[in-house]
């Protein structure tokens, strides 16, 4: 599996950082329902964050059904996990989207400019 | 839960001097607590006055239900201590320096510290004078978390490694630290160390706690990481740094 990582100069919190990286993984498919999670602590040295941080990121993706705490086992997807990543992901992505793109208007940038960088960037993507 | 370390109006004089001034500290379970100050601001007297290593005054210093100035054997038994010099003789290898110590600590676990040495790349049979700063830091952080204590001191056990090092022993520290009941104090002057590792810093400026931050509130209302770093960084500087004039 890809190695996680937090970027210390980003404008998100770590934990909310985490949250988007494993929702990101789960709606593009590279995380499956039922597959585990690491260890908090496992992910916290990985990070090099503090445990409580991973522990709050945990806490928050069970609170949205992505996650499944199973006792002594570890952290699981949960089947509907794809379902509510997607979700949640399309609905902060579109809302970024819509900022970024109120932006460039009104910088100046021709509409046929980027709708051509939409459709490029859709061909790489695919 | 009562506080795995409480300490009341602690003071330390050299003679005249004032090097730590009614300092209160309170240390719970399942916390990482870093304690942040510059060179000689007393970091290490504090450190080491919980486990015995001073003589200090104190109106309360309870230590793991202990008090240090009464039972600092006792008490030594429990607490995982890596302090900023290497305390051990530069002729004893690693392997030979956890022969010894495994009968100072209750709680020693032999294939624990098999598998940190090797986790770490620690060479066990070559001689700490031989040990490169990394691999020292490295071989005395296994060493202290061998006995599984519940409280865990560090005295800037990351000062002087290079990057790559650092994060290493960092990782490792964030993956063994004893939580579940467990605490650890770390003192430092790396604010990112802080930022990374921190539930809760206390800033040591002119021999008090001058101020504390609890990190894992902040973090919950949206602070990121150059926030609080930037925060610490007032603090570290507003108490440490002669105002210009």
């Amino acid at each position: 599996m890809k190695t996680w990582t937090i970027d210390q100069s980003a404008q998100a919190p770590p934990s909310r950082q985490l949250v988007e990286a494993i929702l990101d993984r789960i709606a593009n498919g590279s995380l499956q329902p039922g597959d585990q999670l690491p260890s908090v602590r496992g992910l916290a040295a990985e990070v090099r964050v503090n445990h409580n941080t991973v522990a709050r990121a945990y806490r928050e993706l069970e609170a949205l059904g992505v996650l499944r705490g199973e006792n002594g086992r570890g952290s699981f997807l949960t089947p509907s996990s794809t379902q509510v990543a997607r979700r949640e992901r399309s609905a902060a992505t579109l809302i970024q989207f819509r900022t970024a793109l109120h932006e460039a208007l009104r910088a100046g940038h021709p509409i046929e400019v980027l709708e051509s960088e939409l459709r490029q960037s859709a061909k790489e993507s695919a | 839960m009562n506080p795995l370390v409480t300490v009341r109006g602690l003071s330390k004089h050299y003679g005249r001097q004032h090097v730590l001034e009614s300092i209160d500290l309170e240390l719970h379970a399942d916390q990482i607590c870093v304690l942040l100050g510059s060179n000689g601001v007393g970091k290490s007297t504090l450190l080491r006055s919980l486990i015995g290593l001073e003589d200090v005054k104190a109106d309360t210093l309870e230590v793991l239900g202990l008090d240090p100035r009464r039972k600092p054997d006792a008490l030594r038994r429990l607490v995982g201590w890596v302090p900023d010099h290497s305390d051990v003789p530069a002729w004893m290898t690693p392997a030979e320096c956890a022969r010894f110590q495994e009968h100072c600590y209750d709680g020693w676990d032999s294939s624990r510290l098999a598998q940190l040495f090797d986790r770490l790349d620690v060479p066990t049979r070559r001689a700490f004078a031989k040990l490169s700063r990394g691999e020292a830091a490295k071989a005395m952080l296994a060493l202290a978390l061998a006995s599984r204590p519940k409280l865990l001191i560090l005295d800037e056990p990351l000062a002087r490694l290079d990057p790559r090092t650092k994060a290493e022993v960092l990782a490792c520290l964030l993956a063994e630290v004893p939580i579940d009941g467990g605490a650890c104090l770390l003192a430092t002057h790396n604010l990112d160390v802080a930022v990374r590792a921190a539930d809760r810093v206390l800033v040591l400026a002119n021999g008090r706690v001058e101020s504390a931050v609890d990190v894992s509130n902040i973090d919950s209302t949206q602070t990121t990481p150059c926030g609080l770093r930037a925060r610490l960084e007032r603090l570290y500087d507003s108490n440490t740094l002669e105002p210009v004039r």
